[in-house]
């Protein structure tokens, strides 16, 4: 009640600024200087990928082909939905369309919390799978030519994604493990600040629908703020556009596989590695 | 003053994409990256990459003029985009420059 009462009173044009146009401009360029520092935050990410990418492109793609593709193809139609259902949501604030306005915010939140189930069903699998970045050794009985065995010691990532690469079909001589695991830190790192992005991003919007159910977006006054988040939202979708062939599409995958992981990762199909 | 309001901030020029331009951006999106998974499940070799990266390239291109309003937007927030590529495009440029020829000072 009292949020209501402060939103009906606060003054459409603060005192700094000339009209509300040069209001609205003001709120646009400060997203979009915002954005700059994320474009430079992520570049940074992406500078060093591409940079180990080129010194070790093997073992980057062998990585890539241990990675669940089919997950990641419907994660990409959601996203882009969530664009289009943001976009709607703006042309319904201009339109002063109020239950427009809460309705694509919603589809957006809700197309937007599918990704992250889906994605955290995504880093559950790779749990189970053990690709999970350690220092880790086992013990393993290795065949000597006399046809006895003796004990070595084995790196637990180096089996554990051999074993998953063999089920894939997908051939690891001459691959180096650890540099795989080094793909795979870029992987988790990479992929976890989109997934905080996506977090802080529900958030805020689940906040304006919190606004949008007390009549806060109002055109002309405050429209641009469903703008200036959509702006945001789709910087996230941006960052997903290069994660996607960066990193699940460096090695090699079929469409077939893809639709088979998809399957077996929603329940569809028993798992390979159950 | 007010000679700076009234130039800068004089109309309200600013439209909102109409419906149909809003689906058909969406269906461009959608259609690359359709392309862009047909690539990624086929073997096209060194090219692939390049491939990929042109076809987020023109993603990333549509995306920020159609649906972030860029082609609307003033020259202070094509600044701001110009800028962060220009500053992306430094930072691989320098970074690159070391990591790609760093084993030929071994010779």
């Amino acid at each position: 009640m009292a949020a209501s009462t402060m939103t009906q009173e606060a003054a459409p044009v603060a005192h700094h600024f000339n009209n509300m146009l040069q209001q609205q401009s003001t709120v646009r360029l400060g997203m979009w200087l915002f954005l700059v520092t994320e474009v430079l935050f992520f570049g940074g990410a992406f500078c060093a990928y591409t940079g180990y990418r080129i010194w070790f492109p093997k073992e980057f793609e062998a990585g890539s082909a241990a990675l669940n593709c089919g997950i990641a193809s419907v994660n990409t139609f959601l996203l882009l939905t969530s664009s289009l259902t943001c976009t709607l949501a703006i042309r319904a604030a201009y339109k002063n369309n109020q239950f427009g306005i809460k309705l694509w915010l919603l589809a957006t939140i809700v197309l937007g919390t599918v990704f992250l189930g889906l994605k955290g069903r995504e880093y559950h699998l790779d749990y189970e799978e053990g690709l999970i970045p350690t220092s880790r050794t086992i013990v393993v009985q290795e065949k000597q030519d006399d046809g006895t065995y003796l004990p070595k010691e084995r790196s637990q990532f180096a089996e554990n994604v051999t074993k998953v690469l063999k089920q894939e079909g997908y051939k690891t001589e001459g691959v180096y493990m650890p540099r795989v695991q080094l793909f795979f830190v870029f992987y988790y790192v990479m992929t976890g600040l989109h997934v905080i992005h996506m977090i802080i991003g529900i958030g805020l919007l689940s906040w304006q629908l919190t606004l949008a159910q007390m009549g806060f977006f109002k055109h002309p006054e405050r429209y641009v703020y469903i703008e200036v988040m959509s702006l945001y939202w789709h910087f996230v979708d941006m960052v997903w556009m290069f994660l996607l062939p960066l990193l699940y599409f460096a090695g090699p995958h079929t469409l077939e596989q893809a639709i088979g992981q998809f399957q077996m990762a929603i329940g569809l199909a028993s798992g390979h590695h159950e | 003053m007010s000679e700076v309001r009234e130039t800068i901030h004089e109309s309200d020029d600013h439209h909102v994409a109409s419906f149909g331009s809003t689906m058909t951006t969406f269906a461009v999106l959608a259609l690359l990256a359709v392309i862009q998974l047909a690539v990624g499940f086929n073997d096209f070799g060194p090219m692939k990459i390049l491939a990929s990266l042109t076809i987020t390239g023109i993603q990333v291109f549509v995306l920020s003029v159609f649906f972030m309003d860029l082609r609307q937007a003033d020259k202070l927030t094509w600044l701001c985009a110009g800028a962060s590529v220009f500053w992306v495009l430094i930072m691989f440029t320098f970074t690159l420059t070391d990591f790609v020829t760093r084993h030929m000072a071994a010779y």
